[in-house]
């Protein structure tokens, strides 16, 4: 009997793949489709420009539409109901694709998103730091036409200490590049750091809550907790993502991060627009 | 008996729940039984109703986990944010609980029966004293019962719970059992409320809200996180096969990044300990450098009293918490 229930769930599993890896396939399929429509359109109504057109990211309209579509992404952004102080963008896939990231980063920063976290469980982006930020100055460019740092800058926060705090104000867009070690190895470090403080009879126990605590854990004193965290990919979990500062964080999955497109990334944002925080209430 | 359903699955019920066996099986599964309110405002009743029907809920859905074999199950209860509603719906949500808490007790036959072992986790201090009593009552009653567990989660969120952790290991400094320098990952996961239990494998959140709303963060770091629209009084053995199907997915990709973590970890303290036994050395030594052999012993030996320090902190944690249970059984007797 045993080996006829494992059997069943031998079928039943490999057909959850296959309805998976379908939907995956038509996703892909239907996007390509509709890209080339629109490039076409797009070339034939616009600009006679003589650019090859398989892939909607290969357009470079010109610099008139480049600035066009920033302010109609800022537009979008004025005209949700709520828009999160801080994103998180968790990469829950194994190979992460440098120009989709800086896409989304880019994308998040025009709509009017002041602090935007990219994360992955392996701490490739902490270690490829200078590579995923050339790629969003370049994105940066492309996409928006802004060159250096004039509207948009991106700082980038590994380990807080006051001085970032006025690097900060200087900018209206701040990028953290995180990896696990910022969830519970920093709440160790601080929690050592607290213990030492009592070893050395700078502190007694009971001084020790949930303030003390947060302060100690909070990059610098004007990042928000994260309000929304998209993540991306089939793992449904947080995979270690900064366990502290998640406690009400909306979290919305997306299939993945790879050939990602705005209208993607607008319409999770929509969605956390319309949910309800009661807070305990 | 109250507290679980009576009852066996049907046929249709019992095919599906061995199906799912044949796969991975959670072994700890956390609900947030959200929805009650909702549930009451659709049903045109009086929300203590719907918070009723909710712990009925519960009483179900306990016995179809023990009949799917998940032998633990935490549950969100009463939250320390819960505190700011109306004094009206705090005030009966407390006599609900402490009417449950009462039947339970009453029950304790049956709980033996079973060997279901209750725990409450949260800072009971802040709970009406009547309902404290209770609650540890139920507790000491079925503390050494070991075939299912169910922990809820009352006047808690995570934060407090992490902060009371290094309360407690800050505790433990002043009282001299420990060094600031054995605080690790470890320690500080077996001084939080849920440390007799191992993570949640998988946790599940009705209602269809997306988010932790400050529960088990440090412990579901690498759980699998499953969300469903359906309200809490309204959740179906099939809604639990669903959450569990979601769970056997993720099963594999979810082990591999558990692994790897519990790699990280065994890394960051054989680390941790090398660079207190350089720095034993360089104060305590003869300024004599150590071979590569002597040093080994030496850091066998720096681990072995570093575990034996912690493993004494952790009994004496352990005990003033059973005392802090078994004064307030104490002060119900003599009530």
């Amino acid at each position: 009997m045993a080996i006829v229930y494992e059997f069943v769930w031998q079928v039943l599993h490999v057909l959850l793949h296959i309805h998976r890896t379908l939907i995956t396939w038509f996703r892909i399929r239907l996007r390509n489709w509709n890209g080339r429509l629109w490039s076409r359109a797009l070339t034939a109504l616009i600009v006679p420009m003589a650019l090859s057109f398989p892939n909607q990211k290969n357009i470079v309209p010109a610099p008139g539409k480049r600035v066009g579509r920033r302010y109609r992404w800022g537009a979008d952004g004025k005209s949700l109901e709520k828009l999160p102080d801080h994103i998180g963008l968790l990469i829950a896939e194994e190979e992460p694709r440098y120009t989709d990231i800086a896409n989304l980063v880019v994308w998040c920063m025009a709509v009017g998103i002041s602090y935007v976290s990219v994360y992955d469980n392996y701490g490739v982006f902490r270690r490829n730091n200078s590579r995923l930020m050339d790629e969003i100055l370049k994105q940066q460019q492309e996409l928006l036409d802004l060159e250096g740092s004039k509207q948009l800058c991106v700082e980038f926060l590994n380990n807080g200490t006051d001085k970032q705090d006025q690097q900060v104000l200087s900018c209206q867009s701040v990028l953290k590049v995180l990896s696990p070690d910022d969830g519970k190895l920093r709440i160790v470090q601080a929690a050592q750091q607290l213990c030492r403080a009592v070893e050395q009879r700078e502190k007694t126990s009971e001084d020790i809550n949930v303030t003390v605590l947060d302060s100690l854990l909070r990059e610098s004193k004007s990042t928000p907790d994260p309000d929304l965290v998209l993540k991306f990919g089939p793992v449904e979990s947080t995979l270690g993502f900064l366990p502290w500062h998640i406690r009400l964080t909306e979290f919305i999955s997306l299939p993945s991060h790879v050939g990602v497109s705005y209208e993607d990334l607008f319409s999770a944002l929509q969605r956390y627009a319309s949910c309800e925080q009661r807070l305990g209430k | 008996m109250s507290w679980i359903r009576e009852g066996e699955l049907n046929l249709i019920e019992k095919l599906s729940a061995n199906i799912l066996k044949a796969g991975p099986m959670p072994k700890h599964v956390a609900f947030i039984m959200d929805g009650n309110r909702r549930y009451a405002r659709k049903r045109q009743v009086e929300r203590q109703e719907g918070h009723t029907q909710g712990f009925d809920k519960l009483a179900e859905t306990l016995r179809w986990c023990l009949n799917l074999s998940i032998h633990e199950v935490t549950v969100y209860a009463f939250s320390i944010e819960n505190f700011k509603r109306s004094k009206d719906e705090v005030d009966g949500l407390m006599e609900l609980a402490k009417q449950k808490f009462i039947r339970l007790l009453e029950e304790q036959d049956n709980l033996e029966k079973h060997g279901v072992c209750i725990r409450v986790l949260g800072d009971l201090t802040l709970l009406p004293l009547d309902l404290q009593q209770h609650i540890a009552r139920a507790v000491v009653a079925t503390r050494t019962h070991n075939k299912c567990f169910l922990n809820v989660c009352f006047a808690y969120t995570s934060r407090h719970e992490i902060a009371n952790a290094v309360r407690e290991m800050a505790w433990g400094v002043e009282q001299g059992l420990i060094k600031s320098s054995d605080v690790s990952e470890a320690l500080l996961s077996r001084c939080l409320y849920s440390s007799n239990s191992p993570n949640p494998d998988l946790l599940i959140r009705t209602s269809g809200e997306v988010r932790l709303s400050d529960f088990l963060l440090w412990q579901t770091s690498h759980s699998c996180l499953v969300f469903q629209s359906v309200l809490w009084p309204e959740y179906s053995f099939w809604n639990l096969c669903d959450a569990i199907l979601q769970y056997q997915l993720n099963h594999r990709p979810l082990q591999k990044a558990r692994d790897q973590h519990r790699e990280g970890q065994a890394l960051q303290q054989q680390e941790a300990d090398r660079a207190c036994l350089a720095d034993l050395l360089q104060h305590h030594g003869n300024g004599k450098p150590l071979d590569a052999q002597r040093r080994q012993e030496a850091l066998l030996n720096y681990t072995a009293s570093r575990e034996e320090r912690v493993q004494d902190f952790l009994g004496a944690l352990q005990h003033k918490r059973d005392s802090f249970l078994t004064d307030l059984t104490r002060q119900a007797a003599l009530a």
